[in-house]
């Protein structure tokens, strides 16, 4: 927890707008596989929204597309990075 | 009676030939305008290769269509697909208000694009 970047501190943490605010987005479309990878990280995994500042209401939306983008082969569900 | 809007994404083999791809998709396509339904668009991605093996394959062809239709429609045409051993997946969504908006956005061309920010590289 301490030395944990993915867990900042309080007063290290900067405050962020959501990026699909941002943009204005309205719906996260699974099709657009390219730019949802922007918000897993190399392994696969959906990155927390602590890391990526997207807002709740983003991230739920953000889930789903991914999970729908898996199914269809679109993403993957584990890479098997070698490290 | 009633009609929603759909978008379904499906995957046929990729063992197949290329004429056959065709029948397939226009096979799918007479379900749903035999029963109803009015297609909008049928948009073909070809072959993509899969980010994981699926069945053993490591590609498909994929067909994404949208269309209007009765809510009985999707029954026939899933379980017509389910039964087609030549469609390994597929997926089918109801559109509501804000997808919808995202659609016609999607027409004009106009979609919103996130912004390539600086914080890019501080984000793990």
């Amino acid at each position: 927890m301490i030395k944990n970047p993915s867990h900042p501190q309080k007063a290290q943490r900067r405050q962020r707008e959501c990026k699909f605010t941002q943009a204005g987005i309205e719906y996260i479309d699974y099709k657009n596989a390219d730019m949802l990878r922007r918000f897993m990280n190399d392994q696969g995994k959906i990155l927390p929204r602590r890391v990526t500042g997207t807002s709740a209401k983003h991230q739920r939306q953000l889930s789903t597309a991914i999970k729908r983008a898996r199914f269809l082969g679109l993403l993957p569900y584990v890479a098997d990075n070698l490290r | 009676m009633s009609k929603n809007y759909y978008e379904q994404t499906y995957i046929i083999d990729s063992v197949l030939e290329d004429d056959q791809y065709k029948e397939i998709v226009d096979k799918y396509r007479d379900i749903i305008e035999d029963n109803g339904g009015e297609i909008d668009e049928i948009d073909e991605w070809g072959i993509k290769k899969f980010a994981y093996d699926m069945n053993g394959k490591s590609s498909g062809y994929y067909v994404n269509t949208y269309f209007e239709a009765p809510g009985e429609l999707i029954e026939k045409l899933e379980r017509a697909q389910r039964i087609d051993d030549n469609v390994m997946r597929f997926l089918t969504l109801k559109y509501d208000a804000k997808m919808l908006r995202h659609r016609e956005l999607q027409k004009k061309n106009a979609v919103p694009q996130l912004q390539d920010s600086e914080s890019e590289e501080d984000e793990e």
